[in-house]
């Protein structure tokens, strides 16, 4: 009992040191889940849209897909992210190994499938009613996107915040590519895989702490921007 | 413009709800839609403003395919979709796709406002708004660009009595001054015979009548009769 209280004094004390190593580590993260959810969504937003809104044939086999590819393995984003930008990978000559692109790289990979998935499974009614009535009132295919993204901006905030959380929180994929190197590519969660395995409660603990002050603003956010909108369906993750 | 539909077939699970070999609605003038729930009003109308596609057939805008008139006509039903903004910004957002000035946009929307005693909603967020009211905004934004023709889906359903003379006036006068095509779905007989120059009654999924108004009270087809007098 005594290591998890004398953890979270050190925890605290560690997050009141202003200490340089600490930070920089969780900036990288941010940095890094920042950087992967704004590609994710760029793609996976108009994605799910598309497929989610229209009605194709195959349609069903794809939101299978979609569901596979949501839950996916971290670890085994991280080795296929390997295979790609490996030296002998289709990606190997621009020596991507090790550095924080190759954890974009791989958290995209991870995050893409979440958020076009969250989008896939809930635009389809909303969106295909705001589809419609934009065509009665004659908007051109520009400002119907617009509007669609407008009206179904708490849904688009969810599914992003969601990737943002499971890009921060993800140890794998991160580990797998980019190595745990101090002062390039640690992350939060690698750097509390190692403490830990070294026996350093208290920064981990600390940084476990961090992390989830970093997810609960997030979600905060969230949370005040979605609050005050009466369109509130609900919203599976899943 | 005229309107014509062409052997039009919809069939939903192999129950055919819809079945109109040609139907010719008038340029200019104010038609009503009568018939029973489940009839096929809806259908048709959705049909025509190209929101459901036919399973065979088409409907012809002056001869002419739905591109070509697609952004002088609309469809306002009873429960149209509010966009997540002001009444202002709802009224005006016809304009804006059609990039209009904002001193027009400013102008027409008041007009609108106006037309609707609307006023005290102006500023409000349309999702906020009573059912009632969420149908006087639809109706107000379907106009807002003027189009040619209007097609509406039971447009009082949710609205109270002295309101519905205030819209059945507007609609008067847009016929009147603009020469709208005005497509009325109603269950409200009277209404009808107060708005319309023509009804077509429907049943099954098909047109049992197009008769002018005046002639409609006199109709010797029993279901008619007795449509009307119950409604
Ligand atoms: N999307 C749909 N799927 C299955 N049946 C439908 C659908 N839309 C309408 N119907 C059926 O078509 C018939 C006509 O409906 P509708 O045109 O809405 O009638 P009305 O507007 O005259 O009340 C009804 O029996 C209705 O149940
Ligand atoms: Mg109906």
């Amino acid at each position: 009992m005594d290591y998890i209280i004398e953890g979270v004094k050190g925890a605290f004390k560690l997050i009141l040191s202003l200490d340089k190593e600490i930070y920089s580590i969780v900036l990288l993260s941010i940095y890094v889940s920042f950087a992967s959810t704004v590609i994710s969504s760029l793609i996976g937003v108009p994605l799910g849209l598309v497929t989610g809104i229209k009605e194709f044939r195959g349609k069903r086999l794809l939101s299978k897909i979609y569901y596979t590819f949501m839950g996916l393995p971290p670890v085994v984003v991280g080795l296929v992210t390997v295979l790609i930008i490996s030296r002998s990978g289709p990606l190997g000559t621009v020596g991507l190994i090790y550095t924080p692109t190759a954890m974009i790289i791989a958290q995209s990979l991870l995050v893409t499938p979440i958020i076009t998935g969250i989008i896939f499974t809930n635009s389809k009614d909303t969106g295909l009613e705001i589809i419609n009535i934009c065509k009665t009132l004659g908007a051109n295919k520009k400002h119907t996107f617009f509007k669609l993204i407008k009206e179904l901006k708490p849904l688009i905030l969810v599914a992003t915040v969601t990737g943002f959380g499971r890009a921060i929180s993800e140890v794998g994929a991160v580990m797998i590519v980019g190595g745990n190197i101090k002062g390039h590519t640690r992350v939060m969660t690698t750097f509390i895989a190692m403490s830990n395995s070294m026996g350093n409660y208290d920064t981990s603990i600390a940084m476990g702490i961090i992390l989830l002050i970093i997810s609960f603003s997030a979600n905060s956010f969230l949370y005040n921007r979605t609050m005050g909108d009466s369109n509130g369906y609900k919203i599976k993750k899943y | 413009m005229d309107i014509r539909l062409r052997n039009i077939k919809k069939t939903y699970n192999s129950k055919t709800v819809l079945q109109i070999d040609s139907l010719k609605i008038k340029k200019g003038k104010i038609t009503g839609i009568l018939g029973p729930n489940g009839s096929g009003k809806t259908t048709m109308m959705k049909i025509i403003g190209d929101l459901i596609k036919p399973d065979t057939g088409r409907v012809e805008y002056d001869g002419k395919g739905f591109e070509s008139a697609s952004d002088r006509l609309t469809y306002v039903s009873h429960n149209s979709y509010l966009f997540n903004d002001s009444v202002f910004g709802n009224i005006a957002a016809p304009l804006k796709f059609r990039d209009m000035k904002k001193e027009y946009i400013e102008k027409r929307v008041e007009e609108l406002i106006d037309n609707f005693q609307i006023r005290y909603l102006k500023y409000e967020n349309a999702l906020t708004l009573s059912g009632g009211e969420k149908q006087k905004v639809a109706l107000a934004r379907a106009l807002s660009f003027k189009p040619e023709v209007l097609l509406i889906d039971e447009p009082t359903s949710n609205i109270d009595p002295n309101f519905i003379k205030l819209i059945e006036s507007a609609l008067k006068r847009i016929n009147n001054d603009l020469k709208t095509t005005i497509v009325i779905v109603t269950h409200n007989t009277a209404q009808s015979l107060r708005l319309c120059e023509e009804i077509i009654f429907m049943r099954d999924g098909n047109v049992i009548q197009q008769t002018l108004t005046k002639n409609i009270v006199n109709s010797n087809d029993e279901f008619i009769k007795e449509f009307i007098e119950l409604n």
